[in-house]
């Protein structure tokens, strides 16, 4: 649940329980001060008809109006005279409906004769007036409630905005995108607090990962001239006559390992440069020529396997690309298409504007899909084979936003390059 | 054929001079910017080996100065540097080759042959190795004067071995003289076994003696010692 939500809730839980509560009491409250009113009212008309009686006849004595019934009957026909303030409702035929009025019952003595007097006063107009007081106050409390509600909602919502904006680029937060990790300006210091602390740390790791990729590719160059020097000696240690069978093989066998370790080194540095995006410049290249030269230059590969290759060039496909990236792409696409082709299997290259597919006869793969691009995966135990030529098809597939994925039909490994991988045709 | 090595580790140096002193080059070797100026204005070289990161200076500004001489000069330069732009920088301004450290001693040493050939016969010459011709701008061969007709790479792998004649050349420099250095060449010492084969095969059948011997299993050698 969001945290506005749940404040929403809240607060709309709570306000309408006072309001409840609120308009309960406030209803007691106004009736309690009108009675009171009428109370006093009512006192002050018994003093005046005491008086009235005190000074003259009661015949002379009549209501004021009609509003203020008085109703006198000798006290003997009453057995319990009510003697304090009621409630009551009469029939009035006037207005042909019940009306509430408040009573006030005592005793007067008239001629030495007691008599029981009640007078009462009409609640009609107070009872309006208590409702349509109680109503408006309603209805302006239910409007501070829900304006109240609504003002709240949405300043909290424009400064959640920024929150949820941090949220959102946070979690799309990838250390090997080159885009600059920005946040909004928020009025409210926290969130602000919160992105200037989440831009710091990012900055920092930013400047580590950096660092670190510097430093992998300045090894890796550092280590190319030792490579070249043990190279060298051996190289010249191997033309050496007086060797025997059993110290040959050994300078042998350290010139193969020497040798791997630098074609793995070269690799390496390959694949950070790609990662670190040092091939910037990109020109037109056609893929179907680069294709083409590739088989062209593997063409022994190919007949010594005896793999029948397939064309299906559309004419005039144009990539903008980084030309030598673009060779190294495409040379290793098809030279893990010869290297894993059976004997006297088949090589479909596809190429055309939207893909460039490479597909070649082979056993299915025992380890998982997934994990092909991965660098060190290797099918073979071959130990010449580093494990990193697909891993830079991926890189450079990478850097060019292309997709690459794999797939195994009809006895042939598949490998797609989509041009537009988000382009839904 | 007379060389200048310009390249500031000095152990590599000593092997390349070692290496190029047995196929019978008059080297040199120096290993700073200044002293490699000092002789090239002193001395004439056919071809001049330069590394471009010099401690005080940079190689590409020793071709530069060579350039400027109108003396033919075959240039190799040798780096650690492999980035397309330095490659284009390197023989934009007029170098013949570029090689990326580490790099195979033969490698090196077929690309010198190759500026000889260039320079000193203008590209029209011969490799006349006793019945072995080779012309390598016609791409031809001919064993005791009739022509055998080989495909490019086995054209290639034998111009390769001639120019490391007596030399122990490793099936990786092979590997990656034919097919680049760059990737996996997982099975290609499966394939140069073939095309060795094939390349035998072809020069027994046109009446050429074997000159090619399997060394331990560990490479080649083009042997002409023993004939």
């Amino acid at each position: 649940m969001k945290l506005l939500t749940k404040t929403s809730l809240n607060y709309l839980s709570v306000t309408l329980f006072v309001f409840l509560f609120g308009t309960v009491a406030f209803y007691y409250l106004l009736r309690y001060q009108v009675n009171q009113n009428i109370n006093i009212e009512l006192e002050k008309r018994k003093s005046s008809i005491l008086n009235q009686l005190l000074s003259a006849h009661a015949s002379v004595y009549t209501p004021p109006n009609q509003n203020e019934k008085v109703v006198i009957t000798p006290l003997k026909s009453i057995k319990t005279p009510q003697l304090n303030f009621q409630d009551t409702i009469f029939f009035v035929h006037k207005e042909n409906k019940f009306v509430p009025f408040r009573q006030l019952g005592f005793v007067a003595s008239f001629n030495s004769n007691d008599f029981y007097v009640q007078i009462y006063k009409s609640l009609e107009e107070t009872d309006n007036l208590i409702i349509r007081v109680f109503m408006i106050m309603t209805f302006v409390v239910f409007l501070i409630i829900i304006s109240l509600l609504i003002m709240v909602r949405h300043t909290s919502l424009k400064a959640w905005n920024v929150f949820y904006d941090t949220i959102d680029k946070v979690n799309n937060y990838d250390i090997n995108s080159h885009n600059e990790f920005a946040l909004e300006q928020s009025e409210v210091k926290e969130f602000d607090d919160l992105n200037h602390g989440l831009i710091k740390m990012t900055n920092r790791i930013n400047k580590d990962f950096l660092n670190m990729k510097e430093y992998t590719e300045n090894a890796s160059h550092e280590i190319q001239t030792p490579l070249a020097i043990i190279n060298a000696k051996m190289e010249v240690l191997l033309q050496s006559e007086n060797l025997d069978e059993k110290q040959m093989k050994a300078v042998a066998d350290a010139y193969e390992a020497s040798n791997r370790l630098s074609k793995l080194n070269k690799t390496l540095l390959l694949l950070a440069k790609i990662e670190n995006r040092q091939f910037p410049e990109s020109i037109n290249v056609d893929p179907v020529a680069l294709i083409n030269n590739q088989l062209d230059n593997l063409e022994d590969l190919i007949e010594s396997k005896d793999i029948h290759v397939e064309k299906h060039f559309d004419e005039a496909v144009i990539l903008k690309m980084n030309p030598y990236l673009a060779d190294v792409l495409l040379s290793n696409l098809i030279r893990n298409a010869i290297r894993h082709n059976l004997k006297g299997g088949e090589l479909i290259i596809n190429c055309n504007e939207k893909y460039i597919k490479v597909s070649n006869s082979g056993h299915e793969l025992k380890v998982d899909k997934e994990t092909i691009f991965e660098r060190f995966h290797k099918q073979s135990s071959s130990p010449e084979s580093l494990g990193l030529g697909l891993s830079i098809v991926q890189k450079i597939c990478e850097v060019y936003d292309f997709g690459v994925s794999y797939a195994y039909e009809n006895n042939m490994h598949h490998f797609t390059i989509d041009f537009y991988p988000n382009k839904i045709s | 054929m007379k060389i200048l090595i310009v390249e500031d580790e000095e152990t590599l140096t000593d092997s390349i001079v070692e290496y190029l002193h047995e196929e019978g080059h008059i080297c040199e070797a120096v290993y700073n910017f200044y002293d490699a100026i000092d002789k090239i204005e002193s001395f004439d070289y056919d071809c001049i080996v330069v590394d471009i990161n010099l401690p005080d200076g940079s190689g590409l500004d020793i071709i530069k100065h060579i350039k400027k001489s109108s003396k033919p000069v075959g240039i190799i330069i040798i780096s650690a540097r492999n980035s397309l732009e330095n490659r284009i920088e390197g023989l934009d301004i007029g170098a013949d080759n570029y090689l990326t450290k580490p790099f195979h001693l033969a490698e090196l040493n077929a690309h010198l042959k190759s500026i000889n050939r260039r320079i000193n016969f203008s590209g029209n010459d011969h490799i006349i190795i006793n019945e072995i011709k080779l012309i390598p701008s016609d791409h031809a061969v001919f064993i005791n004067n009739k022509e055998l007709k080989l495909t490019r790479k086995e054209f290639e792998l034998l111009v390769f071995f001639i120019s490391n004649k007596n030399k122990v050349i490793t099936k990786s420099s092979l590997a990656e003289h034919l097919w680049g250095d760059y990737m996996d060449t997982a099975d290609s010492f499966d394939f140069i076994y073939t095309h060795i084969k094939n390349l035998r095969n072809k020069l027994l059948k046109e009446g050429c003696t074997d000159y090619i011997k399997t060394v331990y299993g560990l490479g080649y050698k083009f042997d002409l010692t023993q004939f």
